[in-house]
């Protein structure tokens, strides 16, 4: 999966769990911005875990503040799962 | 109905958690918190963080009415642990109060006042059963846990070990009751498992803090404690919410599947 997937992925978990568009969202937003607080960004992360089969450890989580470190992290987690 | 495993398992963790109270953790406010070693020149915003605690820990009336209501059917062991609870938590706002007059920081007088303006406000509990408060429990008394112990961290930056020793003896009665809540929830995770990650969810989700809208001044209060006590978002998921959870053995992903058959059933009742 090339990175404008994953931003799309991104985008439609998030229009599914917050039930309101995200299909502006860039790379450069802060997730807070978006309306998206500490859990929500979880239930996020944890639909992304379960559509693309890998697990994010709890502790990599902590400090994640934009979409860009987001998927950075969920990137490398896919491809160490490879 | 609640099983009579349900009510033996909660009144073994009451008697086991109030025999240890009794033996390690009994305290007094007045006697036990070295006064003379108050240090007069630690900074007022200190004291301010203080008097928020303070102005927290006063709705003592509100949360032990309100809560008392939302378990008082449920069973003993959480009616007695209530009652328990007020007592040990009414310290927290004596240890607070007397600091801020034995300190100088306040007068008596405008102690009576604060405490006269808090009770103008009035808390809501936030949650409506008994194990939806359990559940708000155990995430507020760990959140109250670590911020005290940061507080503490920082009175000790001043040398204030009056004010240290207050911050110590309150975070060790908060975590006490924190785990006691996580280990009720645990039972009621054993009963019904689906609905009590429902629940959290729901909980976790809906979660604030006692304070807010009833302390005055409130935002700037808070804002003023994180400031100091190093207190953000990434604190809540690593201190609070990861740990609380491991400790009841709840997965993030079993909370998302949780919340993925809501929005599921929800939307289909809608469409129907």
């Amino acid at each position: 999966m090339d990175r404008s997937e994953l931003l799309n992925t991104f985008q439609r978990m998030a229009t599914e769990i917050a039930e309101k568009d995200f299909s502006h969202v860039t790379e450069e937003h802060v997730i807070a911005d978006l309306g998206i607080d500490s859990l929500g960004m979880l239930e996020l992360v944890g639909s992304m875990e379960r559509e693309l089969k890998i697990a994010v450890p709890d502790e990599q989580l902590v400090g994640i503040q934009t979409v860009r470190q987001l998927l950075d992290l969920v990137e490398k987690r896919t491809r160490a799962s490879a | 109905m609640a099983s009579d495993q349900f009510h033996e398992k909660l009144y073994k963790n009451f008697t086991t958690f109030f025999d240890k109270a009794e033996q390690e953790r009994r305290w007094n406010p007045y006697r036990d918190v070295p006064w003379d070693r108050i240090n007069p020149e630690t900074p007022a915003f200190v004291a301010t963080c203080a008097e928020t605690f303070l102005g927290v820990e006063s709705f003592l009336p509100d949360y032990i009415r309100k809560g008392l209501e939302a378990v008082r059917a449920s069973s003993w062991a959480q009616r007695s642990f209530s009652a328990n609870w007020g007592y040990e938590e009414l310290k927290h706002s004596i240890a607070l109060m007397e600091y801020l007059v034995r300190s100088g920081k306040r007068t008596q007088e405008q102690m009576f006042d604060f405490q006269a303006k808090l009770m103008t406000e009035e808390w809501r509990r936030p949650f409506d059963t008994a194990r939806q408060m359990t559940i708000y429990g155990s995430f507020q008394e760990m959140a109250t846990f670590v911020i005290y112990l940061r507080h503490e961290a920082l009175a000790k930056q001043y040398n204030d070990e009056a004010l240290a020793a207050v911050y110590r003896f309150n975070a060790r009665d908060e975590i006490a009751h924190a785990r006691f809540y996580e280990d009720i929830v645990k039972v009621y995770l054993e009963e019904d498992r689906e609905g009590t990650l429902r629940d959290i969810a729901h909980v976790a989700k809906n979660f604030e803090m006692p304070g807010v809208g009833i302390v005055p001044d409130y935002d700037a209060r808070i804002e003023l404690m994180r400031e100091h006590g190093h207190v953000d978002r990434d604190v809540f998921l690593q201190k609070i919410y990861f740990p609380v959870l491991k400790y009841l053995g709840v997965t993030r992903q079993e909370l998302v599947e949780v919340a993925r058959r809501e929005r599921e059933e929800r939307r289909a009742a809608a469409a129907q």
